[in-house]
């Protein structure tokens, strides 16, 4: 009892000043959403930067060291595909979701569900 | 104007195999360029901008490993157990062995007791560095071949150490001890009398008038021996004290063994009479065998003494041998 007390109040005093212990967790609770994210996100082709940006507006936040390698790894799995465009006096590398990722994005999709749908059973308290 | 961009570029790029090296460059470029414009629409000062982007991606070399899933590490956790496990093995096999090989060769070639334990040493230090070196680099090299996902050796609990025993000195090892040795007195006392050779005649292999002094100095050495096991078994464990008068009981025989082996005087000269033209031959190749066992025997039992006081200090002893 006394442990999970400690617990308790340890855990609202980190959360208003951050320790690397919770940004270590967070950061590891978020890493898959990302791959889930770019997935979904580049169903309209994109390239990085507006990607990183679109990203972090919508709130699954990513940085650039992880996403531009993240992308080039998923293209290397056949999850994304590319393009370069040369329209503009940059030329910028176009990404877009695959087949297999939309697949690979289905399944992780159902799986956020059931992980979601057993977190909520804890918080409630409703264990079936 | 691009020059810090294009030596960032060029840093990353250049150890990049030829045909991704376009690619990497164009993209580098493009994540570059992408980052200083916003820096600069948020108003800082383009030269600022691209300081601040550049020092933001990094060392060049960790992002081209990034982008590339090249190991920034010599040997990752796939292999780490394994190579740690194999020069563990090496080291304690071939190090010993080559050492006490180099001691010997040194001593038989005419060498000072000194001149022999600095170039073993130098021996052991130099074969210790290159076995590291080498199993290391194969590693290195497996590691950066594409293709193995998992281990090279499965582990299974077969190879769980044993736990530990409450005696670390069997009464089996105490028996095979006293037998042996018991064996080696019985063996010096009876080759005076009893090997045969043809014609009907025993000769004594080795020198008679070797009973002056050193025959009964070498049986008394054996008996001091046996009475150690036996206060070894009594105390059910090694300890430094052990080891160290191991290595002088070890030393105490072997020493003289060799010294008179390589000086001609442990043999029956009569006994080489008896073979006739190659004697020369078999007295080499007789002494050779008795110096090298010897001497192998010595430091093998001096070494396992140690080690197993080593890991009875530790409270690991009983460990699967």
């Amino acid at each position: 009892m006394r442990l999970l007390h400690y617990c308790v109040s340890h855990s609202i005093v980190s959360g208003m000043s951050m320790d690397d212990t919770t940004a270590s967790h967070l950061q590891e609770l978020r890493r898959g959403t990302v791959v889930l994210g770019c997935l979904m996100r580049l169903r309209t082709p994109d390239y990085g930067y507006a990607l990183l940006e679109s990203l972090n507006g919508i709130g699954i936040t990513v940085d650039a060291n992880t996403l531009y390698p993240l992308l080039r790894r998923l293209e290397k799995q056949g999850l994304l595909t590319s393009e370069w465009n040369t329209d503009e006096a940059r030329p910028r590398k176009f990404y877009s979701t695959s087949a297999t990722g939309e697949q690979l994005a289905a399944v992780l999709t159902a799986d956020w569900h059931l992980i979601d749908q057993a977190l909520t059973r804890l918080t409630t308290g409703d264990e079936r | 104007m691009n020059t810090l961009t294009d030596r960032y570029v060029h840093a990353a790029t250049r150890t990049v195999h030829e045909r991704q090296r376009t690619e990497l460059d164009r993209e580098l470029r493009e994540r570059i360029g992408d980052a200083v414009d916003a820096r600069v629409e948020s108003g800082e000062m383009p030269a600022d901008a691209e300081l601040a982007a550049l020092t933001e991606l990094g060392d060049p070399e960790r992002l081209a490993a990034g982008y590339l899933d090249r190991p920034l590490h010599l040997i990752g956790p796939r292999y780490y157990l394994d190579w740690l496990r194999l020069v563990k093995v090496l080291l304690a096999i071939v190090v010993p062995i080559a050492t006490g090989a180099v001691i010997f060769a040194r001593l038989i070639g005419g060498g000072t007791a000194g001149e022999a334990i600095v170039d073993g040493l130098a021996t052991g230090i130099s074969v210790t560095v290159n076995l590291a070196f080498w199993v290391t680099l194969v590693f290195a090299i497996v590691e950066r071949t594409p293709g193995r996902t998992s281990a090279l050796s499965r582990w299974t609990p077969a190879q769980l150490p044993e736990l530990p025993k409450s005696r670390q000195v069997s009464r089996a090892d105490l028996i095979l001890s006293i037998v042996f040795l018991v064996i080696g007195i019985v063996a010096i006392v009876w080759q005076q009398f009893t090997v045969p050779y043809p014609g009907g005649v025993t000769f004594p292999v080795l020198d008679p008038e070797l009973w002056s002094f050193w025959l009964p100095y070498l049986i008394a050495v054996l008996l001091a021996e046996i009475v150690f096991v036996s206060l070894l078994y009594r105390n059910r464990h090694w300890n430094w004290w052990f080891a160290a008068v191991n290595i002088v009981l070890n030393a105490a025989f072997a020493i003289p063994v060799v010294w008179l082996a390589s000086t001609g005087q442990l043999f029956n000269p009569e006994l080489f009479e008896q073979v006739g033209p190659d004697a020369d031959v078999v007295r080499t190749v007789l002494t050779n065998l008795v110096v090298s066992a010897t001497v192998v025997i010595a430091i093998w039992d001096s070494v396992d003494g140690v080690i197993k006081a080593w890991r009875a200090t530790r409270g690991g002893f009983g460990e699967a041998e």
